[in-house]
């Protein structure tokens, strides 16, 4: 039956206090995925909506909260993604927007034009396989450790270390690939 | 208000929303004089014929605009889907053994309540069928039931009478499949 409730799911106290120490991690995760403000702010909704979801997935004791809050992030983008595909021509996607004022918008366009250069880097990753890629992103763009990366994919810690390695090694005349954590 | 802090306070009406439908799910409910178990926190069980000759489900549109549905078998979820599509249900039917249940997070769940006694919900338990009303399922919703039981038909009590355990969100947008718990 339904598991535990975790605490940051059922207490507004403990959600404020979670959401306010990650809220700008994840809009600059979002923002260097997604050039549109709107989509931006949508995305930062259905990530918390899907923390509310899945909380009791995580663990204190494998790593700290932003690895596995990057791994919700990933899969509400993969999610996205797909359902972009899918609706591309249905009208009321822009009708279910959440509303945005011109300050947002302006501030998240900066935060969108600040991530350009980690946007560009993984353009330069678009040709590696999915799982090498996922790896990398997460270590070189998101500034996660080896160890934090395997979390947030929920993969073991040497399978994210082959997988790095390989990546790196396909990649290896481009340089940004050999930055980011090695731990 | 800039939107991180419209967004918090909508997370944390959510949360509120959703620590007060669990409860009011919760409580014991009596449906058709028969006294049912609440075996989860949003599962309702109910007596389930078994082992007549009618067919795997009905679906009949009432004059009341509600929708009826009566489920003796479980068997062909995906045409049932069809029927109460036809009949202006957007639904999602899964049937599941006994016991078994889907992973929770199958998409982004609404304010509006599935299912319930209360005559806000999209769904109520009615004579061991379902009564479904295509209004309180919005644009772009999908009215998710999951139902578990034994396929098999045994039976679980001295009157014949099988039960499911039916587990009901409303979901906005996608939905995606059931995965089975455990």
């Amino acid at each position: 039956m339904r598991r535990k409730q975790a605490k940051i799911a059922t207490d507004p106290v403990a959600f404020e206090a979670f959401y306010r120490r990650h809220v700008d991690a994840v809009t600059r995760f979002l923002a260097r995925r997604v050039d549109d403000p709107h989509t931006v702010a949508d995305l930062v909704a259905e990530v918390f909506m899907a923390v509310l979801d899945s909380a009791h997935t995580y663990r204190a004791e494998l790593g700290p909260e932003i690895a596995w809050l990057y791994g919700v992030a990933r899969k509400t983008i993969s999610a996205e993604r797909r359902r972009a595909y899918k609706q591309l021509q249905l009208t009321d996607r822009v009708g279910g927007r959440r509303p945005l004022a011109t300050d947002d918008v302006t501030r998240l366009e900066e935060r969108i034009d600040a991530e350009r250069h980690a946007r560009k880097l993984l353009e330069a990753m678009t040709e590696l396989p999915e799982g090498e890629r996922a790896v990398l992103e997460l270590v070189v763009i998101d500034q996660l450790t080896v160890t934090e990366a395997a979390l947030a994919l929920g993969i073991r810690q040497s399978a994210a270390k082959v997988r790095l390695h390989r990546a790196r090694q396909t990649l290896r005349n481009v340089p940004f690939a050999m930055s980011g954590a090695s731990g | 208000m800039n939107f991180e802090e419209q967004l918090l306070m909508e997370l944390k009406n959510e949360i509120a929303h959703r620590a007060d439908r669990r409860r009011r799910l919760t409580r014991r409910l009596s449906i058709g004089g028969a006294a049912a178990l609440v075996a989860a926190s949003a599962a309702v069980a109910v007596p389930l014929l078994t082992g007549t000759e009618s067919p795997a489900y009905a679906v009949t549109k009432k004059a009341d605009g509600t929708v009826r549905v009566q489920i003796n078998e479980f068997e062909n979820a995906d045409r049932l889907e069809r029927d109460l599509a036809a009949a202006g249900v957007r639904a999602d039917i899964t049937y599941l053994r006994a016991g078994q249940e889907c992973k929770p997070g199958r998409g982004k769940t609404s304010g509006r309540t599935a299912m319930g006694p209360g005559s806000d919900a999209a769904a109520r338990i009615v004579k061991g069928g379902l009564d479904i009303d295509p209004r309180k399922i919005g644009p772009n919703q999908t009215l998710v039931m999951e139902f578990a039981g034994n396929k098999d038909g045994s039976r679980l009590s001295e009157t014949g009478k099988a039960s499911w355990v039916l587990t009901a969100t409303m979901i906005t947008g996608k939905v995606s499949p059931c995965v089975v718990a455990r």
